[in-house]
């Protein structure tokens, strides 16, 4: 499920953006995730039948590389320990790999429940 | 309740049609009803074929015929591919969508595919026919050959589709028999035996680039039942504009070479039932280079199959094989563009197949030596006929043949020309033509209890 985000009506506006994104690269690299080497898309939970269908539908290498980024944080965290400095996720690696997916599902239920419940106008 | 003002419409239309169509009566001819012709008007839209045939009435059948069939394919199992990627995704529209404005419309479509060709089939209302004509080449152009679509809903329908071939003893027969007969080519499976396609040589890529040389305008053709060619013209016109014209650069081309009959015999132990298939050289169609309509006539005349209820029929090996209950025999004539097969199909029980096998030779070699009643013949040559020209009662009625004919040849199949040509058959003729079929190399299939079911040789066949 993709989480509900400002982010569209930021982007719109440029002046707005310019404002944020300050604000918003401190916040992220604060958020802690990125020295674990997760990237954001990884925190999305998925203990549900849309990003179980997702994650089916991710290449192999993406998968394979999610669990990977996934088992080295769970090792950091039980270890008390943070990666080095090197294997951080860099903010150009932190890219949305999962929710153009998530959003490609939604849209096909959206679709099917618009289908299921349209009025039929005869012209 | 039908609203006054909808029947009054619909009568309107009906009886302006009726006018348009109706001949005088001295012009009709047995396969000439009043309804209209049985012949295609062809055409040819900046290089899209097209045939239509206006039967009155309120409904058209509208299919695309693309040349991808199973002989065609460059690797194992591309056609089947193709097929399961119709009517799915496109850059405009999703397939759930299709399906829903389908309904919506009232139409339906299909999708089947045969040894030469591949059809795309919807069937609607008369004054949808833009629609349709667009969806189809929305189908052609912009479908979006999707991993996911692939995984989720086109591969496991393969997998299902290929274990219930290998379930039926009459599938995998029919299909070994084409195999043995044409070896390539023409004898590729319909269905794949194995796993090794959709592990090793099928993924959406390889299928999408397939579809470049399936869909190029010189591989399909549009055939209609119940259209006006002018309108069909016009639509094909607007909306195939944009096909390919040919198969882009490094694609391989779908192949054309003359098919060549082999024969030999292939055994396969299954525990499932029991199959002989016995094949012989046949006819091509109509539209092929080697028409022969006898064969037409004596597939008929060894029958297996009664078309009259509760008796045996007429034919040579339903009265031949009647002491053999537990086998079902039925002789076809298995026509393709330029080649074909006269196949007798034994099914049942190992016992009465063997025997039943033994005794369809046997009535070839019957007929071969002229000790077949008249009355047999002309029996079967007025049933071959019948069969060619009822044929085109139904509205799907060579559609695909005439789609493969105009792809290969230029020329669609017409009922007329060729139930003119079984009526003329003549006794010297079956008798030749049966002799010819001794003489050449059999190809027989046996699949089932291959303890029970005898050899080729021991049938007194050449393999």
């Amino acid at each position: 499920m993709s989480q509900p985000s400002l982010a569209k009506f930021v982007l719109k506006r440029p002046w707005l953006k310019r404002w944020m994104q300050p604000i918003s690269d401190w916040y992220l690299a604060n958020a802690g995730y990125r020295s674990l080497g997760l990237r954001a898309d990884d925190l999305i939970p998925e203990e549900n039948e849309v990003v179980q269908l997702a994650l089916k539908r991710l290449p192999p290498k993406e998968a394979y590389d999610r669990v990977f980024r996934m088992r080295r944080a769970f090792q950091c965290s039980l270890a008390h320990q943070l990666l080095p400095r090197a294997e951080h996720t860099m903010p150009e690696d932190d890219v949305p790999y999962l929710t153009p997916l998530i959003e490609e599902i939604e849209a096909e239920i959206k679709e099917r429940e618009d289908l299921d419940s349209m009025v039929v106008k005869k012209r | 309740m039908i609203s006054r003002s909808a029947i009054g419409q619909s009568a309107g239309r009906a009886l302006r049609r009726s006018r348009c169509t109706a001949q005088p009566a001295g012009r009709r001819g047995l396969a000439a009803p009043a309804s209209g012709s049985f012949q295609y008007q062809t055409a040819d839209v900046s290089g899209t074929k097209i045939a239509s045939r206006d039967l009155a009435g309120p409904t058209t059948a509208l299919a695309l015929v693309s040349k991808a069939g199973s002989r065609s394919q460059w690797l194992p199992g591309l056609s089947e591919g193709l097929e399961g990627f119709a009517f799915k995704n496109t850059n405009k529209r999703s397939a759930l969508r299709i399906t829903r404005e389908v309904e919506l419309l009232g139409g339906e479509y299909s999708t089947y595919r045969t040894r030469e060709a591949l059809v795309l089939g919807t069937k609607f209302m008369r004054e949808d026919l833009p629609y349709f004509v667009e969806l189809l080449s929305e189908i052609a152009t912009q479908t979006k050959y999707q991993e996911h679509v692939w995984h989720e809903e086109v591969e496991p329908h393969i997998k299902a589709a290929q274990s219930k071939f290998l379930g039926s003893t009459l599938e995998m027969a029919t299909n070994s028999a084409h195999g043995l007969a044409f070896h390539r080519g023409l004898g590729t499976p319909l269905f794949p035996t194995s796993s090794v396609p959709t592990t090793k040589y099928l993924d959406p890529e390889t299928i999408e680039a397939f579809s470049y040389a399936a869909y190029a305008k010189p591989n399909i053709a549009l055939v209609a039942n119940g259209a006006d060619s002018a309108e069909l013209q016009k639509w094909v016109g607007e909306y195939f504009a944009g096909a390919r014209g040919s198969t882009p650069e490094g694609v391989p081309s779908l192949s054309a070479s003359q098919a060549k009959y082999h024969g030999g015999e292939e055994r396969i132990a299954h525990a499932k039932g029991n199959t002989i298939v016995i094949a012989f050289p046949g006819s091509s169609s109509f539209t092929g280079g080697f028409y022969k309509p006898e064969i037409a006539v004596l597939a008929c005349l060894l029958g297996g199959k009664s078309s009259i209820k509760w008796s045996p029929g007429y034919s040579l090996l339903s009265k031949g094989c009647a002491d053999f209950t537990g086998a079902h025999v039925d002789t076809n004539s298995l026509i393709y563009s330029d080649a074909g097969l006269l196949a007798i199909t034994i099914t049942g029980v190992a016992k009465d197949v063997a025997g039943a096998a033994a005794k369809a030779v046997e009535t070839i070699k019957a007929v071969a030596n002229g000790q077949i009643a008249k009355e047999d013949i002309q029996k079967a040559v007025a049933q071959a006929k019948f069969k060619e020209l009822d044929f085109g009662h139904n509205i799907w009625a060579g559609i695909e043949l005439t789609g493969s004919g105009l792809i290969t040849g230029g020329k669609a199949y017409q009922l007329d020309d060729t139930g003119k040509a079984i009526g003329a058959v003549t006794e010297d003729q079956l008798k030749k033509v049966a002799k010819s079929l001794l003489d050449s190399k059999a190809s027989v299939s046996t699949v089932g209890d291959l303890f029970a079911l005898p050899y080729a040789e021991d049938l007194g066949l050449k393999v």
